[in-house]
């Protein structure tokens, strides 16, 4: 019996010290790689999400970089967005990652401030049309000054919004204020408020997205770089400011949304598909799913940028999107570098905007301008701000989020509008400060 | 024929002794196979453990002494910090509110479950066997709908707006419950989650209790209403005994399913709102799978166990000490 013990107590060591030494193989691969070789040569492998670019796009990318290359053989593999953080995660740690991946712009400082986990691409930024791009998403790929992240697309919520209502209730045009808002859906509750399914703005109580945009339309943010770090500023005066703008539109518009859920339960395009509800902030492509519920409300619907407190302006809006990088351990950083030159070209780029979403290397928005509610969103996205580029974001947004919980806290008047945002403040600066 | 020969033997007594001289010589001969090929024959099942079992367990406590972050795991660096991970959990005190309130929710649906399905063993023993069937029957469905099935039902049954209960509420005269939001609290949320769990926990129970119910023989209940016990008494006297080591048991198990519960907790409102209905399990995700700091889950996970040694310590010394089928 003893000897037996011995034996067990000897591999339980061994196995804490091979513990130690787990996956400690293949660590400075890619960090030698200068200039553009002449001749590329194996595979590389590229990961794109689901929906971000069309079929045709990169059929014809993929295609013509092979062509260019002829050594190299891309292979190109659709991902989706549900559980991607820990794919990547396992993928990044793995030996043989894939070459070009992309990284939502939320989570790409999660990625980027570890050392060695995503390839420096500071010196390349000119070759991916570095003039031209996208502030709010290239400040979300930068990382202590250097760049790890280039833009790939982005898109913004606008207020999608029902024509033919507008012009029965008597509007003629569109609001460019957020009095002339609140005044809008009061005209709608005077027309239609006799159905009691109507509802001027469907507003449920978890936008958070759309929360951001009144926040900084009143001078306020969520969080400030604080040195190395994130404070959050959820407790100062622009961030109450939006907050009780929040809650004026949902007090006078009426909604029926729930208060502790977010647009995505329910789905509020399909809300919207069912006809009843006047406005929603969505983004441009939610118009066709709620046109699966009804097909003539493509022809109904129309849309306007959020409006700000300054008549005349729209408010600053939340971009959304994604960004490309090569993981470090990447076998082949020249040709993926290649690939990410060729994608992030006028030629390309171009045929995002015309997919409907705002390139993120091209200030070219002609594509976007031939759609009413693409051009909008365009316009707007010029003004376009990114949530802060802390490491410890993905805490906020894959985890219980205190932007969230204070929305819920105060439309419920749970809380008063002060000890809701010092709480939500104390939770965020839990998460991302320090 | 000796006299010995007829003699009876007690039931359960050793067989008498084969004689000594070829037993000696046997063991001689076989002395070297005969010590090895038990711990031959348990290998295999010893393997599986370690490799199951220990090794995870092993690198568990491993990396909760780690700092590893996705950037550590990337790049395979290890990085130790001692009982870092330790201090900053246990110097959180939103971590002990947590503690308490896993603590208070485990043992409140525990208690629960065992109850009603004590409750329901005992009625099953008592109907008509058709009736017991269609019984037995709703009880099987119940447990065998998927956890995530089940817990969408009952956020439909809860719903704010078009949830059943609140529109039933309101016909049966209960006005106020127009609109009532049944997940605005942390304990109401937790509330709802745990009738969840109940719910799906009590099939089990009752057939585990039922099965042990149905192994009392006839006759002592018999006796029992010869000797004119009540029915109290007869649950006591008869039925309590029979069934206490099976009780033991299942209630055992459901505390290390309760306890680690995480998949409703999280369907529901995933540990809102505002944090009120996160329990041990739901940290655990949001350090680890949320948060990518696989070090800190590690010590989180580590400290649950404990935990979870602690209340089912008992339960475990009893396991170890005494002999199969002895448990009370």
């Amino acid at each position: 019996m003893k000897r037996w013990l011995k034996l067990a107590a000897g591999a339980a060591a061994l196995t804490l010290a091979t513990a130690g030494c787990a996956g400690s193989s293949g660590t400075d691969t890619a960090a030698s790689s200068s200039g553009a070789p002449a001749q590329l040569s194996g595979d590389v492998t590229v990961w794109l999400m689901t929906g971000s670019a069309p079929a045709t796009l990169t059929d014809a990318l993929n295609k013509e970089f092979e062509a260019a290359h002829p050594g190299v053989k891309v292979k190109y593999e659709i991902q989706q967005w549900d559980g991607i953080q820990q794919k990547l995660t396992t993928a990044l740690a793995s030996g043989a990652p894939p070459d070009v991946i992309e990284i939502g712009n939320t989570q790409t400082a999660a990625f980027a401030s570890n050392d060695g986990v995503l390839t420096d691409l500071t010196a390349d930024k000119d070759s991916f049309n570095g003039a031209q791009w996208l502030k709010g998403l290239a400040d979300s790929g930068t990382y202590e000054g250097k760049i790890y992240g280039v833009p790939f697309y982005a898109a913004n919520r606008e207020v999608i919004y029902r024509k033919d209502m507008f012009e029965q209730a008597g509007i003629t045009k569109t609001p460019t204020s957020n009095d002339e808002w609140v005044d809008a859906i009061g005209k709608l509750k005077t027309k239609f408020g006799s159905d009691p399914d109507f509802q001027a703005l469907y507003m449920p109580g978890q936008n958070w997205y759309a929360l951001l945009s009144f926040i900084w339309d009143n001078g306020g943010d969520i969080a400030q770089p604080d040195g190395k770090n994130f404070k959050a500023t959820l407790d100062s005066a622009g961030a109450k400011a939006g907050l009780d703008f929040y809650k004026k539109l949902v007090d006078t518009s009426g909604t029926k949304a729930p208060k502790d859920a977010d647009e995505a339960k329910p789905q509020q395009a399909t809300v919207y598909g069912a006809g009843k509800v006047a406005m929603m902030i969505g983004l441009p492509w939610e118009v066709a799913t709620a046109a699966k519920t009804d097909p003539s409300l493509t022809a109904k619907t129309g849309a306007f940028a959020i409006p700000s407190k300054t008549a005349g302006q729209s408010a600053p809006v939340f971009l959304g999107g994604s960004n490309l990088a090569i993981p470090a351990n990447s076998k082949n950083v020249a040709a993926a570098k290649e690939y990410i030159k060729l994608l992030s070209s006028p030629k390309y780029q171009s045929q995002l905007a015309a997919a409907g979403v705002v390139p993120g290397t091209s200030t070219d928005l002609t594509g976007l301008d031939k759609d009413p509610m693409g051009s909008v969103m365009a316009k707007a996205s010029t003004n376009g701000k990114a949530v802060p580029a802390s490491p410890k974001w993905g805490d906020v947004e894959s985890g219980q989020n205190p932007v969230k919980d204070m929305l819920t806290a105060y439309l419920t008047g749970k809380k008063t509008l002060d000890q809701a945002t010092a709480d939500a403040n104390a939770a965020l600066n839990k998460l991302i400060g320090g | 024929m000796t006299a010995t020969a007829n003699v009876t033997m007690p039931a359960g007594a050793t067989p008498p002794a084969s004689p000594r001289d070829t037993r000696a010589k046997k063991r001689r001969r076989g002395r070297f196979g005969d010590r090895v090929l038990p711990y031959l024959l348990l290998l295999p099942a010893l393997a599986a453990i370690l490799v199951l079992l220990a090794w995870p367990l092993v690198q568990v406590l491993a990396i909760s002494f780690r700092k590893l972050d996705i950037g550590q795991l990337v790049s395979g660096k290890t990085v130790w910090i001692g009982f870092d991970n330790y201090a900053n959990t246990l110097s959180d005190p939103e971590f002990w509110t947590i503690t308490v309130r896993t603590l208070v929710f485990t043992a409140s649906i525990v208690a629960a479950t065992i109850l009603g399905g004590l409750l329901l063993a005992v009625l099953m023993r008592h109907l008509d066997p058709v009736v017991r069937i269609i019984v037995q029957v709703t009880l099987v469905l119940a447990w065998a709908t998927p956890v995530i099935a089940t817990t969408t039902v009952f956020q439909w049954i809860f719903d704010q707006q078009y949830g059943i209960l609140n529109k039933t509420l309101d016909r049966l005269g209960f006005h106020s419950f127009i609109g009532f939001s049944w997940f605005s609290s942390g304990p109401s949320t937790l509330s709802v989650i745990g009738l969840l769990i109940v719910w799906q926990a009590v099939p089990f129970v009752t057939f585990s209790l039922y099965a042990g119910l149905i192994g009392v023989p006839r006759e002592q209940y018999e006796a029992a209403g010869i000797d004119g016990a009540g029915p109290w008494q007869t649950f006591r006297a008869v039925t309590w005994p029979a069934i206490r080591p099976i009780t033991t048991m299942v209630t055992f198990l459901s505390v290390l399913w309760d306890f680690n519960a995480f998949a409703q907790i999280w369907a529901i409102r995933e540990g809102g709102p505002d944090g009120g209905s996160t329990t041990l399990a739901v940290v655990l995700y949001l350090k680890g799978i949320a948060g990518n700091h696989f070090g800190a889950a590690g010590a989180i996970a580590t400290l649950m166990l404990i935990v979870l040694a602690l209340i089912t310590g008992r339960y475990i010394q009893l396991l170890t000490r005494t002999r199969e089928g002895d448990l009370a």
